[in-house]
C-alpha cells in the first residue's frame, strides 16, 4: 500500500522523491535501442497509433506544438511536418539520453524543432501558449500525473488541445492472453534484444498500474479540461485521449 | 483498427476536397451521429475543417437519421426526400455536414497518378468515365423501354396523365359526396 509520500515503480513501492530517479535510470538503460524495441513488442504498431495521435489532434499550418516525453522524437517529426515552417513544434523529455536521441533525429531530418530537458510537472512556458500539447507513452511514468495534466492544460491556449496517448486497460477477453505476452515475453525480448530484462519488466509492469480509460478521462475533466473523450486502439492496449481546454 | 483507417480515408477524402474545411471549421469539437440505412456511425469535426470517427465516449451534438424509404429517393436526386431527412440537435451543424457529404468527390485521377503517373492516370479516368457514362446510358434506356412496354403493350404501370386525371375525379367525387351529405342532412332537419 502507498502512503501519502510514496508511489508506485511499476509493481514496486517507493518514496515520490525516488521514482523521478529510477524511471530515469530505466531509459538511460533503454535510449539507444527504444525505437527498435518498440517496434519489437508492438509489431510496428506504435507507428500507426502515433500517426492517428497526430490525425486526431486537429493541428494545421502555423499551430504551435508541445511534445512532452517525446523522447526519440516521432511524433515531433509528424508535427513538424504538419505545422510547417510558420508553426512550431518543441520536443521536450526529462531523460536526458532520450532526448539526445530525439534532438539528434531532428537535425539529420533537417527539421527546425528545439529539445528541452524538462519536467512535465513543472513546465517552463508561459499560459495559453500552445495550440496542441501531446504526452505519448509518458504520463505513466510521471510521479504525480494529476500535476502534470495540470500544468498541461496550464499551457494550453482556450481552444487547445491535450492528446494523451497511453497504453490502458485491454478488452477483457484478450487479459491472459496480454498478461502472458506482458510478463513473460516482453522481459525476454528486452533481455535478448536490448539486453536489459528489468526495463522491460517494468514497462509491463507500470502499464499495468497505468489508470485505465474511464479513470484517465475523469483525471482529465480534474485537470480542467473538457468534452474529454478517448479512441481504445488495439482492443484498448492503447487509449488515445483527447480534451479541449474551454 | 477500423477507427484508424475509416478516419485516414474521411481526411485523405476532405484533403481533396479543400472547400469542405471552412464550412466545417466554426464547429470544431462538435459530433454528428450519423443514422444511415446500413451503418451508424458518429463523427467529430477536428480544428483544421476535418472529420475523425469520435471516440469510445464522444456525445453527438446533432443527429441526422436517413430512413430506409428514403434512400433510393435520394439516390434518384429527389429534391423532396431531403427535406425527410430527420435531424434533431444543431441544423446549422447538421446543415454543413450535409452539405459536406453530399458533395465531396474522390479524385481517383489524382490518386492514381501517384501510382502509375500522370498521363496513365487521365487515360484510365477517362476510360472509366467513359464507360460508366455509357453504362448509365444503357440502364436509362431499359428502364424507359421497359416502362413504355408495361404502359403501352402490357399495360401494369399508370401514366402520369391518368394518374393525374384519376386524382381530378376522385376529387370531384369527393366534393360530391360531401355536397350530398350537407343536403341530406338538410333534408333531415326539415323533413
Amino acid at each position: 500500500m502507498t502512503t501519502e509520500h510514496d508511489t508506485h515503480f511499476g509493481f514496486k513501492t517507493v518514496a515520490e522523491s525516488e521514482k523521478a530517479k529510477k524511471v530515469a535510470e530505466v531509459f538511460h538503460s533503454v535510449a539507444d535501442k527504444y525505437d527498435l524495441m518498440n517496434d519489437v513488442m508492438s509489431a510496428g504498431l506504435h507507428r500507426g497509433w502515433k500517426r492517428f495521435a497526430v490525425n486526431i489532434s486537429g493541428v494545421s499550418r502555423g499551430d504551435r506544438v508541445l511534445d512532452i516525453a517525446g523522447g526519440s522524437g516521432d511524433l515531433s517529426k509528424l508535427f513538424a511536418q504538419k505545422v510547417g515552417a510558420e508553426g512550431q513544434v518543441i520536443l521536450t523529455d526529462i531523460n536526458a539520453s532520450m532526448l539526445g536521441v530525439g534532438r539528434d533525429r531532428m537535425l539529420d531530418a533537417g527539421l527546425n524543432v528545439p529539445a528541452l530537458q524538462c519536467d512535465a510537472e513543472k513546465l517552463p512556458f508561459p499560459d495559453n501558449y500552445f495550440d496542441c500539447v501531446i504526452v505519448a507513452f509518458g504520463l505513466r511514468n510521471m510521479t504525480h500525473k494529476d500535476r502534470a495534466l495540470a500544468e498541461m492544460q496550464r499551457v494550453l491556449k482556450v481552444g487547445g488541445r491535450l492528446l494523451v496517448l497511453e497504453f490502458s486497460k485491454v478488452w477483457q477477453p484478450l487479459s491472459k492472453a496480454y498478461d502472458v505476452y506482458s510478463f513473460k515475453l516482453l522481459p525476454l525480448m528486452g533481455k535478448l534484444l536490448a539486453k536489459d530484462a528489468e526495463s522491460y519488466q517494468y514497462l509491463a509492469e507500470s502499464i499495468r498500474m497505468h489508470p485505465d480509460q474511464e479513470t484517465l478521462k475523469q483525471m482529465m475533466a480534474d485537470a480542467g479540461l473538457s468534452k474529454v473523450d478517448y479512441y481504445n486502439l488495439a482492443a484498448g492496449v492503447v487509449a488515445l485521449h483527447k480534451g479541449y481546454k474551454t | 483498427m477500423l477507427k484508424e483507417v475509416s478516419t485516414h480515408v474521411i481526411q485523405h477524402l476532405l484533403a481533396q476536397n479543400a472547400w469542405s474545411a471552412p464550412l466545417l471549421q466554426p464547429f470544431a469539437g462538435q459530433a454528428v451521429q450519423l443514422n444511415f440505412v446500413l451503418f451508424k456511425t458518429a463523427l467529430v469535426i477536428l480544428e483544421n475543417g476535418s472529420l475523425a470517427i469520435a471516440g469510445e465516449t464522444a456525445t453527438a451534438d446533432t443527429t441526422i437519421t436517413i430512413p430506409p424509404s428514403l434512400l433510393l429517393r435520394l439516390m434518384a436526386k429527389d429534391e423532396a426526400a431531403r427535406l425527410q431527412i430527420k435531424v434533431d440537435g444543431d441544423t446549422h451543424l447538421a446543415t454543413a455536414m450535409a452539405k459536406v457529404l453530399s458533395h465531396v468527390r474522390w479524385d481517383y485521377e489524382d490518386d492514381l497518378s501517384r501510382l502509375v503517373g500522370d498521363v496513365p492516370a487521365n487515360k484510365i479516368g477517362e476510360f472509366a468515365r467513359q464507360t460508366a457514362g455509357s453504362a448509365k446510358d444503357t440502364v436509362t434506356n431499359l428502364a424507359d423501354m421497359l416502362s413504355e412496354y408495361w404502359q403501352e403493350e402490357k399495360p401494369m404501370l399508370a401514366k402520369k396523365r391518368h394518374v393525374e386525371q384519376f386524382n381530378a375525379e376522385v376529387d370531384t367525387l369527393r366534393a360530391d359526396v360531401e355536397r350530398l351529405e350537407k343536403r341530406l342532412n338538410k333534408l333531415a332537419k326539415n323533413p
